[in-house]
C-alpha cells in the first residue's frame, strides 16, 4: 500500500514536471468541487387574480368611467335612430351594465355645431333617449339611467370636416353611481 | 346673491337719467311724422361748445358727440352730413345761427349743443333742434348725470330725435348674451352698441340661450346647474335667481309682450314639446302634441300667435299657431333645417335661421307678401337672430371671424358690424321694448 502511494507521489511529480517543462498541459484540470447551495425559497407574495367584481368594486366612478366599459355611439346627422353598426356596442354596453347592475348611468346627448342651439338641445335629448331605449330593450333597468343634452355646446373635438362631425354626434354612457 | 358692482352700476344707468330733461318752454315744440319709405332726414351737428362757466373737457365733448353721431347714423332714419363738408361754414355760434350755411350743405337738421361741465364731474347737455329750411326750432331738451354717464346722455339725446320724427326710440336699449371667457360661461348685457359690458351670472356652469321679461326687469335663461337644462329666471334690480321649471329638461324661453306669461319648451311629458306657463299662477299649459320635435317658440308682438320649430314633416320647419296652440300652419317650405325663428315688434315680418348646404343664414320672412329674403350671405355660421325694437335692424351671432361674435345688422342687410370682441359671445337677445 505504501508502495501504491510513495509510486502515486512520483509519478505525480514526473507528471508535474513534465507539464511544467513543455507548457502544454495534456491533462484536463479537476473539475472544481461541486458546492451545495443553501437557500430558502421565500413564499409566494404575488396577489391572486382579482376577480372582475371584486376589480369593479375597488374602483371609483372616475376610474370606472375612464376605462371605457361603456362606449359611446354615434348619430347621422340630424337623426336620432341607433344606426346598424352601433348596435353591437349597445349590445356590450348593456351586457357591462346587466353584469355590474347596481350602477346608475347618465346618458348624455350630444350634436355637431351644424344646428341650432334650441334645436340641437331637443335632438340631443332624443339621442340619448334612443341610446337608453336601445340598452332597456337589451335588459337594463331604465329607472337607473337618466338622459340629459347638451345640444351642441359641448363638442368632443373641434373641426370642421365630417370625421369631426360624426365623433361629436353622440351618446356617452357615463357612470354616476355603483 | 348681492349685485355685484359692474351690476350696481348697471341698475344706477337704469334708473338714472335725471328727470331735468325739461322741455324748452320758450320755444315753441314741433314734431314731425315720417311716412315710410321716406328718404333719410340728412342732419348737422356742428362741434358743441363749453357754457362760460363749464369745465373744459374735450374728452367727454368727444364721447358724447361721438355716441350721438354713431346712433343717429346707425338709425336708418337719419343720415350724417360729412364733417368735412362743415369746413365751408364759418365758425359755429349757437347764438346766431346763419341757417343758409347749413342749408348749403343740404342739411335738413341742425342739433346745436351746449355743454356745462361741473368741476365735481357732472355734466349737463343743452341741445337746440331746428330745420334749417325753415329756420325753425323744432324742440330742445337739457339733459343732466354724472360724467361717466356721458353715452347713456348722448343715446338719449338721440332717442328724443326718433321721438320727435315719430319713430320708436332705442337707443338706450340693451342686448342680453352669452359669454366664455376662458372656463367662465356667463350672462351678460351691454349696450346695444356694444358698450359696457356687464356680466351679470358668476359661476362656469353651461348656460344659454337668455332672454328679456317685457319689462326688461328680468332675464329668463336655460342652465345647467342641476345637471338638466332649467329654466331660471333672474332679477336684474334685485339680483336674484329663481327656478321656474318643474320637471324634464325646459329651455328656449320666451315671454309674452304682456308679461304675464312664458312660451318654452319642455321635455316633461317625455318629448319635446311646446307649452306655455302663467307666470302669476304658475299653471302651465301643453300646446303641441305629436312625437317629433317642437321647439323653439317666439311670441307675436301682439300676444295672440306663437311661432315655432316642429319636425313633426321630417325635418325642422317653422310653423305659426295660436296662442291656444290652435290653427297651426307651416311657414317654411323650402330648405331642410330652419330654426330660431323670432318676430319683429312691428308684427309683420319673421327672422330665422335656414341651413342650407352646411351654410347657416338668416332669413327673413316678409308676412305681409310672404315673401323670404337672405339677410346674410357667405360669412361664416349665422346663428340667433334678434330684433331690435323698432324692427329696422337684428343682432346675431356669427363665426364669419374665427370665434363666435355679436353683429347688427339691417333689416335689409346692410351695415353689418361687429359689436363683440373679446372671448366666445353669443345668443344675443335685444330688449323687445323700450323702457
Amino acid at each position: 500500500m505504501k508502495r501504491v502511494f510513495v509510486m502515486f507521489v512520483m509519478l505525480s511529480l514526473v507528471f508535474f514536471f513534465t507539464g511544467c517543462a513543455k507548457k502544454t498541459p495534456k491533462v484536463e484540470p479537476k473539475p472544481a468541487p461541486v458546492v451545495e447551495k443553501v437557500e430558502e425559497q421565500a413564499p409566494k407574495m404575488e396577489k391572486p387574480a382579482l376577480s372582475e367584481e371584486e376589480i369593479f368594486q375597488q374602483k371609483s366612478i372616475e376610474e370606472l368611467n375612464k376605462d371605457g366599459n361603456l362606449k359611446r355611439i354615434n348619430f347621422d346627422f340630424n337623426k336620432y335612430v341607433i344606426r346598424e353598426d352601433m348596435k353591437p356596442i349597445l349590445q356590450n354596453n348593456a351586457d357591462w351594465i346587466l353584469k355590474h347592475s347596481t350602477i346608475e348611468l347618465l346618458i348624455e346627448g350630444h350634436c355637431d355645431e351644424r344646428g341650432t342651439v334650441e334645436y340641437n338641445i331637443a335632438l340631443g335629448e332624443k339621442r340619448a333617449e334612443s341610446a337608453k331605449n336601445y340598452v332597456v330593450s337589451l335588459g337594463a333597468s331604465a329607472n337607473k339611467i337618466k338622459t340629459v343634452s347638451y345640444g351642441k355646446s359641448k363638442p368632443l373635438v373641434q373641426g370642421v370636416d365630417e370625421a369631426t362631425w360624426f365623433q361629436n354626434r353622440r351618446a356617452e354612457f357615463v357612470i354616476t353611481k355603483k | 346673491m348681492k349685485p355685484s358692482k359692474p351690476l350696481q352700476t348697471l341698475i344706477a344707468l337704469s334708473i338714472f337719467i335725471l328727470s331735468s330733461s325739461i322741455p324748452l318752454s320758450a320755444q315753441q315744440e314741433v314734431t314731425i311724422r315720417i311716412k315710410e319709405g321716406m328718404p333719410m332726414i340728412p342732419v348737422a351737428i356742428p362741434e358743441f361748445s363749453f357754457t362760460e362757466t363749464s369745465v373744459r373737457d374735450d374728452e367727454i365733448k368727444n364721447i358724447i358727440m361721438s355716441t350721438l353721431w354713431g346712433d343717429l347714423e346707425f338709425s336708418r332714419v337719419f343720415r350724417l352730413i360729412p364733417k368735412e363738408h362743415y369746413g365751408y361754414i364759418p365758425r359755429f355760434n349757437p347764438n346766431d345761427i346763419n341757417f343758409k350755411d347749413w342749408a348749403s350743405i343740404q342739411a335738413n337738421i341742425l342739433i346745436s349743443g351746449q355743454l356745462e361741465i361741473t368741476a365735481d364731474g357732472r355734466i349737463i347737455v343743452s341741445i337746440k333742434v331746428y330745420e334749417v329750411g325753415s329756420e325753425r326750432f323744432i324742440f330742445g331738451r337739457n339733459l343732466g348725470g354724472k360724467k361717466e354717464f356721458g353715452r347713456l346722455i348722448a343715446h338719449r339725446i338721440a332717442d328724443e330725435m326718433m321721438k320727435h320724427f315719430g319713430e320708436k326710440p332705442f337707443f338706450t336699449s340693451k342686448i342680453v348674451y352669452t359669454s366664455e371667457k376662458g372656463n367662465d360661461r356667463d350672462i351678460y348685457i351691454m349696450d346695444y352698441d356694444g358698450a359696457r359690458q356687464t356680466r351679470i351670472t358668476f359661476n362656469s356652469i353651461l348656460e344659454l340661450l337668455p332672454s328679456w321679461s317685457s319689462n326688461n326687469e328680468k332675464i329668463m335663461y336655460t342652465s345647467y346647474r342641476r345637471l338638466s337644462p332649467e329654466l331660471y329666471m333672474f332679477d336684474i334690480f334685485s339680483g336674484k335667481t329663481e327656478l321656474i321649471s318643474t320637471g324634464g329638461s325646459n329651455y328656449a324661453a320666451d315671454w309674452s309682450p304682456q308679461e304675464d306669461k312664458i312660451a318654452f319648451t319642455s321635455t316633461k311629458s317625455g318629448n319635446a314639446e311646446i307649452f306655455v306657463k302663467d307666470m302669476k299662477t304658475g299653471k302651465e299649459k301643453r300646446l303641441t302634441f305629436n312625437p317629433g320635435i317642437d321647439t323653439s317658440p317666439a311670441w307675436s308682438p301682439n300676444g295672440r300667435e306663437i311661432v315655432f320649430v316642429s319636425d313633426r314633416s321630417g325635418s325642422p320647419q317653422v310653423y305659426i299657431m295660436d296662442a291656444e296652440g290652435t290653427n297651426v300652419r307651416r311657414i317654411t317650405y323650402e330648405g331642410t333645417y330652419h330654426d330660431s325663428p323670432v318676430w319683429a315688434p312691428d308684427g309683420t315680418r319673421i327672422a330665422y335661421v335656414s341651413r342650407i348646404e352646411n351654410r347657416f343664414d338668416i332669413y327673413i320672412y316678409n308676412l305681409k307678401n310672404n315673401e323670404m329674403t337672405k339677410l346674410t350671405e357667405n360669412a361664416g355660421r349665422n346663428e340667433n337672430p334678434s330684433w331690435s325694437p323698432d324692427s329696422r335692424h337684428l343682432v346675431f351671432s356669427s363665426n364669419r371671424g374665427d370665434k363666435y361674435q355679436i353683429y347688427l345688422v339691417d333689416y335689409d342687410g346692410l351695415n353689418v358690424r361687429q359689436i363683440t370682441t373679446s372671448g366666445e359671445n353669443k345668443m344675443p337677445k335685444w330688449q323687445k321694448n323700450v323702457n
